[in-house]
């Protein structure tokens, strides 16, 4: 394969949760003061990409779909080595659940075009339902490799590593393929000063980032609008209710000698009746 | 008609009855195994679909994939199946996302009309093959639920005017909403099936007794494109003491161990108890200090134990979504605020590194007192 594989990976834009600037203590997202990021777990999904490039050749294309400041990742993603990158970017895909995400980042592949293999984060940490990979799988009529930790290409086959309940499984397929990158894989190697330097150079001409990092909609990509966001949704998210607040009784054990702590909850509740027997 | 429909207009609109859109049906849960092994999740989906399904005076149905599968559909029917497919093939044997993905549609294609919910495990297998199934029948997906129940819905949303009306009978797929102190319910009442992944662990199996059913074999017909990936091996870990999902007792570390090495600690106090397993927060898992299979919470595991203790965790709500249905939570924190004191049981304010040496030595001088317990054995 003189001229390498023709690799697709998917990013999303997501809140930063890591930041401490967007978290309540609790954990919490303040959505108001919450930082945007690249979804930690399609973070793998480019190393993938990448190493598949650096070890077999080829090109890789980036593509989002989100509102237009998501193009930072496609950004970052350039300056991580990524070829090119697309932006699906359309107000008609407001409220879009994955059926729908899927549906319009499937129209946007085909778009794009031809492809060998396409590395998909495991889930988003917004959405966080990893299901939007598999979806796309289904309509393109692809084979899937799903949770995969670790891959080889071997005379024109993918070898993965996927994981499953209480072990692995190693499964063997031929591009094309898509692939699901868990978060066991390799972490994202920091990208090289040379690719920072070139984006920065892009950035200062944007008639030639535009070579680039494309923006398309709906009707570029021939996407049915009808099969894209509220109204293409099955499922909408009715209510949302408080967590109840558990116990509320917690008898607090404080300001006394470390012993007698400790044989005060251990009276005061049946944590003995779970020890292991005498055993040495 | 006409006249009908203008008596039909007053401030309030009374809203259409939908039901011939979504009306009630079987409830379908799809098995899973590993390597002949049922899935525990499998079980649970049969405990809870029950439910759904009693709701609804329909019966459940399983479906179950495989090879030479000996009991096993027997078992599914006596943990509240009254009907289990079976559809038998060399090629089935293990779990493949084609093949198996090709028997679950020709099989919904084949019946006189769809059943009302369809669930799957949220495990490495439910969670590939569920979407692959609803992207072909484009019907709602909810992931990773940890409630499900059936009610109504009033749809007012004159997005798509045609949707509005009342729909008598959804499935509610409720789930931890992200990154918020709140759930979720999600529904999808526009088609059947409505589909779910649920949790590992959250649900309640009934116990199995001796049920009559019927067990029905039904046909394979796979195609040449399904093929397209083979598995080359399997294998099972056989993880360092017990299973998260099924331990009695869980003893968990958060970042207030300060260092990896606490985990020694926990060990040796998790060694106390029987059938006692480590667990993590999300913060230690992202630090490498324990691998992610350790993690409890929204995006790690769902645990109920008996007891679980917390050492060092603050008790943030995607850990506590995990956790909190544990039957006694005792916690450790140095932080008299802490929130996991809003919930534990029983909170201990102090340093790790000065309670739980204490714990290990006076829980030890308690096994050495009370050998019965060895005789007496667990019921
Ligand atoms: C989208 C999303 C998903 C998430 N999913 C999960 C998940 O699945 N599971 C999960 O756990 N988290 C999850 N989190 C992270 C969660 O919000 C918290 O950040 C995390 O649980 C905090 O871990 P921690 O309690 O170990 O650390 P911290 O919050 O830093 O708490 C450490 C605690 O240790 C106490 N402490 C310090 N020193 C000592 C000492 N010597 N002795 C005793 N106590 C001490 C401190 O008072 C503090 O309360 C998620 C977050 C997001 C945004
Ligand atoms: N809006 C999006 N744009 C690009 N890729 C996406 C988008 N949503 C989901 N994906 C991809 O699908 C994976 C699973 O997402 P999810 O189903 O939302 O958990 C992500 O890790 C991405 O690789």
């Amino acid at each position: 394969m003189a001229s390498g594989y023709k690799i697709i990976v998917m990013v999303k834009q997501v809140p930063d949760t890591g930041s401490k600037a967007g978290l309540n203590p609790d954990g919490t997202i303040d959505r108001a003061r919450a930082k945007r990021m690249l979804n930690p777990f399609d973070k793998f999904a480019l190393q993938a990409a990448l190493h598949t490039k650096k070890m077999y050749g080829g090109s890789v294309t980036a593509i989002s779909m989100g509102p237009p400041p998501a193009v930072e990742i496609l950004l970052e993603a350039l300056e991580h080595g990524v070829d090119r990158g697309f932006l699906l970017s359309d107000r008609r895909l407001a409220a879009s659940d994955t059926l729908a995400t899927a549906y319009a980042l499937y129209k946007t592949i085909q778009y794009v075009g031809d492809f060998d293999i396409i590395f998909c984060g495991l889930q988003t940490t917004d959405g966080d339902t990893a299901q939007v990979g598999p979806q796309l799988a289904e309509r393109l009529n692809l084979p899937q490799v799903t949770y995969c930790e670790d891959f080889s290409v071997q005379n024109g086959e993918v070898h993965a590593r996927r994981i499953i309940e209480g072990g692995h499984q190693t499964v063997i397929a031929k591009p094309p393929l898509l692939v699901t990158i868990a978060n066991s894989y390799h972490p994202l190697e920091y990208k090289s000063f040379r690719g920072a330097w070139r984006v920065q150079q892009l950035q200062r001409k944007q008639e030639e980032l535009a070579q680039y990092i494309k923006t398309v909609t709906l009707d570029d990509v021939g996407a049915d609008p009808e099969r894209c966001g509220l109204k293409g949704s099955p499922t909408i998210v009715a209510k949302t209710e408080k967590v109840g607040e558990l116990g509320g009784s917690c008898s607090i054990h404080e300001g006394k000698a470390v012993d007698e702590l400790v044989k005060e909850v251990i009276t005061g509740c049946n944590v003995k009746e779970f020890l292991a027997a005498g055993k040495k | 008609m006409a006249e009908e429909q203008e008596k039909k207009q007053p401030e309030k609109p009374e809203l259409k009855d939908m039901s011939a859109i979504c009306p009630i049906g079987e409830v379908l849960v799809i098995a899973e195994h590993i390597l002949g092994d049922l899935q525990p999740v499998t079980l649970e989906l049969l405990g809870a679909g029950r439910i759904l399904a009693d709701k609804m005076g329909q019966p459940l149905l399983c479906l179950v994939m495989g090879h030479e599968l000996g009991d096993m559909p027997q078992r599914l029917l006596d943990h509240g199946a009254d009907r289990v497919y079976v559809a038998d093939h060399p090629e089935l044997k293990n779990y493949r996302t084609l093949p198996y993905r090709r028997v679950v549609c020709d099989f919904l294609e084949s019946l006189p009309s769809q059943p009302h919910t369809c669930l799957l495990g949220s495990t490495t297998t439910g969670r590939d093959l569920a979407p692959r199934i609803a992207a072909h029948f484009d019907t709602g997906l909810t992931a990773d639920t940890t409630e499900l129940d059936i009610g109504p819905y009033e749809h007012t949303s004159k997005v798509d005017p045609s949707k509005i009306g009342l729909y008598p009978n959804c499935l509610y797929a409720i789930r931890p909403s992200f990154g918020e102190s709140l759930k979720a319910r999600i529904l999808g009442p526009w088609k059947n099936p409505q589909m779910a992944t649920t949790r590992p662990g959250v649900m309640v199996p009934l116990p199995r007794e001796s049920r009559k059913g019927e067990i029905i074999n039904i046909p394979v017909n796979l195609q040449e494109t399904d093929h397209r990936l083979t598995v080359k091996e399997i294998v099972r870990e056989v993880a360092k003491g017990v299973n998260l999902t099924e331990a009695d007792v869980i003893v968990a570390g958060g970042y207030g161990l300060g260092t990896q090495d606490g985990f020694n600690m926990l060990q040796e106090l998790a060694g106390c108890f029987e059938n006692s397993a480590v667990g993590a927060s999300r913060k230690v898992v992202d630090l490498g200090w324990i691998p992610y299979q350790n993690q409890v919470g929204q995006t790690g595991k769902t645990v109920r134990p008996k007891l679980y203790i917390a050492c060092g965790i603050s008790g943030a709500i995607q850990h506590r979504v995990g956790m909190s249905k544990s039957s006694l939570i005792i916690a450790i924190n140095k932080d008299p605020d802490a929130p996991i004191f809003k919930f534990a049981h029983h909170g201990i304010v102090g340093d790790c590194y000065q309670i739980i040496p204490e714990m290990i030595k006076q829980f030890k001088q308690a096994q050495s007192t009370s050998g019965v317990k060895e005789v007496v054995g667990t019921h």
